[in-house]
């Protein structure tokens, strides 16, 4: 069992041990720091902080992920969904679940609970736009972080999560993000060939994403309860309220605008967008658009463009292309294929990263290595912000304005159950750039 | 590889006559027109406008002034009286300059149009080209364009037609029926599609397709920026809803095909020009966001495949305030082309500067009435009938959410936006479409 406050090197004996059981084998950190080195098979103590679906489905993951795991703490705004989740979590888990009722925790500091709790590692699950409040305690608590994506719902949120990621980078301790398909294979084998100059000079590409209008997500809040106030009414419906999940572009699309700046190896430069709302037009669905399309400029004026709805009975896509001077690349999520003078097709497994990504970051904190997604997923994250702002508007945009100068902060006045006018929809033209 | 030279051969025919009409003076021709050139005995170009509202009387102005002052308005058609009167009275007084047309003076000693020559109503096209005209102007909303240019080369007479050119797949087919017959006949047809007779767009395009910048790799086009006139405010009471609409063309589809057709054929006609071909399948999306009135979108964004798996970005916006981008890029293996209004060039191996242009607008009548005038017949109608069905497909894309194929489109589609008949009276607007609710006709 670790000691909590040990400022000491490990001796060269346990690290020795440490590296012969991690199954990374990236140098150890330099000395310093304090209990986030484990030895290769310590206990991991998790602590879950937002328990719905994807909560449930992250920390059964974590927990499957590598021996010696098990989950200590959990927190969530409502009790109902901590109670669903614990007990989904019981029955996956078993024995590896060992919250008890007094580490349990619900209300708008439940998050700050479960980090007083004994946690080595902290799941952020929650609605977005809590990610760097919560990120922010977290790292001041001394926790290791799996966040979801995204990392934020606002530039004032992006600004604050790359803050947070070099605060974790002082303190040793590891930041690993949502963006799984970071972890795939057949994009990790591909990518190389792209950095590599397989398809030559970059001059364009698309990405596009068409599917699913999730209109029978949360079914059970769809019709707004009696006793609901506006506050709760909205947190339940958070993936259609812009200022909790950041719009679709962000809660989902991150993944596939990820890829592109993968691909690129930059984040865009500038972009413009248009979009709006065709068919999700209830107040149900927030303030949240059903289609966006953006055009991004990367450096040297490449630009990739993107194409995004959310809508049913349409024709479903999702994939991506990359255009070269030498060849062309076309990838989706089993694919990876290029044409051209270096013609390349992935044909191995490419086994699932959800498990993946967190016995990368089990291993990095028992072998006492670096590992820190915080500022990319920061920066992929900006990515969407940007091109939503720019649809929202109807203005273009520059990534160096919205990373430095904008001063958009999505945050209620207050945290609390009670009155809050719903956002208007955002009106191109009209809604202003902040 | 060159995916290009297959397209560029395709290409060269048409390519010819646009160089031929743009330079000052040609020597003349290998076709020999078969028809009529002018009214007998005399050297007068009478000219029918059948549209007369503002763009209709722009072209009037253009083709008035292009050339020489033997040119001579001689008829005027339009479905409302009080847009005729206007325009005639504009012609014969003198305006200021707009976006399309530049300051004119009276050209009252060019103009013929007694009262008798004034035709008003649905059937007035019929009646204007029956009145001794050698070239019409056809500048009515987009809808009725392929009536009235079936009907003016069955006539005989040549045409300067402005886009779209038709608002639906049975438009188009028509127009291409039509245009085939006046190539038979050896009358010249120009469309308003006037970056074609734009001297920079002429140059930097016949660069890209010469190699300049490599096998093309992918493009955009965009419109973005604040759209047209404003619907007035609410039907007046005493007014039928096919007066309404028609006044009010703009804001509805059957009439306008949406500002995708209307007004960004001019961008993705410059896609086709440059790739040598018009899009095999697409993919779009859009909405109508701001826009209050009428049944038109306010913003697409349309994924085209053209040959050889190149993508291109069409966008395209209609909502005041917002940032504006009118203008063309076209990426190469060696380099990129980017052309606007004002400008082009080329970046990369070859790099180019193009040059300033004349008037585009006047230009397109020259060119008109010199190919009239010289006996080699100018022939656009197959051409603007292809970037008018891309444009078209685009938008029953983004309409229905479905991809659709060209040939699908062309082949297949049933789309007919015609009202059951013409004449004043109820007229429902059709629902604002809804992706996947709107069916694929």
């Amino acid at each position: 069992m670790k000691t909590k406050t040990s400022e000491q090197t490990p001796d060269l004996s346990r690290r020795d041990f440490v590296k012969a059981s991690a199954a990374l084998g990236a140098a150890t950190w330099a000395s310093g720091a304090s209990r986030m080195f484990a030895a290769g098979s310590d206990k991991i103590r998790v602590g879950l902080i937002g328990c719905g679906g994807r909560g449930t489905y992250d920390t059964t993951n974590c927990l499957n992920a590598a021996q010696n795991v098990e989950l200590a703490a959990m927190g969530d705004l409502f009790d109902d969904r901590l109670d669903r989740c614990r007990k989904q979590l019981a029955k996956e888990l078993g024995q590896k679940v060992k919250v008890t009722d007094e580490t349990c925790f619900t209300g708008w500091d439940a998050h700050k609970k479960v980090l007083a709790c004994d946690v080595d590692l902290v799941i952020l699950t929650e609605p977005p736009h809590f990610r760097p409040a919560h990120l922010r305690a977290a790292v001041e608590a001394g926790k290791h972080v799996f966040m979801e994506k995204p990392a934020a719902v606002d530039p004032v949120g992006v600004r604050s999560v790359i803050e947070s990621s070099q605060m974790a980078e002082q303190k040793k301790l590891t930041i690993v993000a949502g963006t799984q398909s970071r972890r795939l294979a057949h994009l990790i084998e591909g990518m190389k060939r792209i950095r590599n100059g397989d398809i030559g000079q970059i001059v364009g590409g698309l990405c596009v994403r068409i599917g699913d209008g999730m209109l029978t997500w949360s079914q059970e809040t769809k019709v707004r309860q009696p006793g609901w106030s506006d506050m709760e009414w909205q947190l339940r419906r958070w993936l259609f309220m812009t200022w909790l999940s950041g719009d679709f572009i962000t809660e989902m699309h991150i993944h596939n605008l990820d890829k592109m700046n993968w691909a690129m190896d930059a984040h865009p430069v500038q972009c413009v967008g248009l979009g709006g709302r065709q068919v999700r037009t209830g107040p149900e669905y927030g303030d949240a658009y059903d289609h966006f399309a953006v055009e991004y400029e990367y450096p040297d004026g490449v630009r990739i463009e993107y194409m995004g709805a959310q809508m049913d009975k349409v024709t479903t896509r999702q994939d991506a292309q990359v255009v070269g001077t030498k060849g062309r690349v076309y990838m989706d999520s089993g694919n990876f294929v290029i044409e051209g003078d270096k013609p390349f097709k992935y044909d191995g497994p490419s086994p699932s990263p959800v498990i993946q990504q967190h016995a990368d970051q089990i291993a990095a904190i028992r072998g006492g290595e670096r590992l820190n997604e915080g500022k990319r997923v920061a920066e992929s994250t900006l990515t969407c912000i940007m091109g939503r702002m720019s649809a929202y508007t109807g203005r273009a945009m520059k990534w160096d304005w919205a990373m430095n100068a904008s001063k958009l902060d999505l945050s209620p006045s207050k945290y609390e159950f009670g009155d809050l006018p719903p956002r208007p929809v955002a009106m191109p033209g009209q809604t202003p750039l902040i | 590889m060159d995916k290009h030279k297959e397209q560029r051969g395709r290409d060269f025919s048409r390519r010819d006559f646009v160089k031929a009409a743009a330079v000052a003076s040609f020597a003349g021709a290998s076709a020999r027109l078969t028809s009529k050139l002018y009214a007998a005995g005399s050297d007068v170009l009478k000219v029918g406008l059948i549209g007369c509202g503002g763009r209709g009387t722009g072209a009037a102005t253009q083709a008035l002034m292009g050339v020489d002052k033997s040119v001579r308005l001689w008829a005027m058609a339009d479905l409302f009286r009080n847009q005729l009167d206007a325009s005639y009275d504009m012609l014969s007084k003198g305006a200021k300059g707009r976006y399309d047309r530049v300051d004119f003076d009276s050209l009252a000693d060019q103009m013929d149009v007694p009262e008798q020559r004034r035709f008003v109503g649905f059937d007035a096209y019929q009646k204007l080209l029956a009145s001794g005209v050698d070239t019409v102007i056809l500048a009515t909303p987009p809808h009725f364009r392929p009536e009235h240019f079936e009907a003016a080369v069955k006539a005989g007479k040549h045409v300067f037609m402005e886009k779209p050119v038709a608002v639906d797949p049975a438009g188009v087919k028509r127009i291409i029926a039509t245009a085939q017959v006046a190539k038979q006949k050896g009358l010249s047809v120009v469309a308003g599609t006037q970056r074609r007779h734009q001297l920079h767009y002429i140059e930097v395009i016949k660069r890209i397709h010469d190699g300049a910048i490599g096998e093309i790799l992918a493009a955009q086009c965009y419109w973005n920026n604040g759209g047209p006139w404003c619907l007035t405010a609410e039907k007046p009471a005493g007014v039928s809803d096919m007066e309404w609409q028609c006044r009010n063309w703009y804001w509805f589809c059957w009439l306008c095909g949406d500002h995708i057709v209307e007004q960004h054929v001019h961008n993705i006609d410059i896609m086709n020009w440059a790739l040598g071909s018009h899009p095999v399948q697409c993919m779009g999306m859009g909405g109508r966001q701001a826009r209050v009135g009428g049944n038109i979108w306010d913003h697409f964004a349309i994924e085209f495949e053209y040959p050889g798996g190149v993508r291109v970005l069409s966008m395209c916006r209609q909502i005041p305030g917002c940032s504006d981008r009118v203008s063309e890029r076209i990426v190469g293996t060696k380099g990129f082309a980017y052309i606007d209004g004002a400008t082009g060039f080329i970046k990369g191996e070859n790099a180019y500067e193009g040059p300033a242009s004349p008037n585009p607008y006047v230009q397109e009548h020259v060119d008109l009435i010199r190919s009239i005038r010289q006996g080699v017949a100018l022939n656009e109608g197959i051409q603007v009938a292809e970037s008018t069905m891309a444009a078209i497909i685009g938008r029953m894309s983004a309409y229905t959410g479905r991809a659709l194929k060209w040939d699908w489109a062309m082949n297949a589609s049933k789309l007919d936006l015609s009202p059951a008949k013409y004449a004043f009276g109820d007229l429902p607007v059709a629902p604002v479409p809804i992706p996947g609710k709107t069916p694929l006709i």
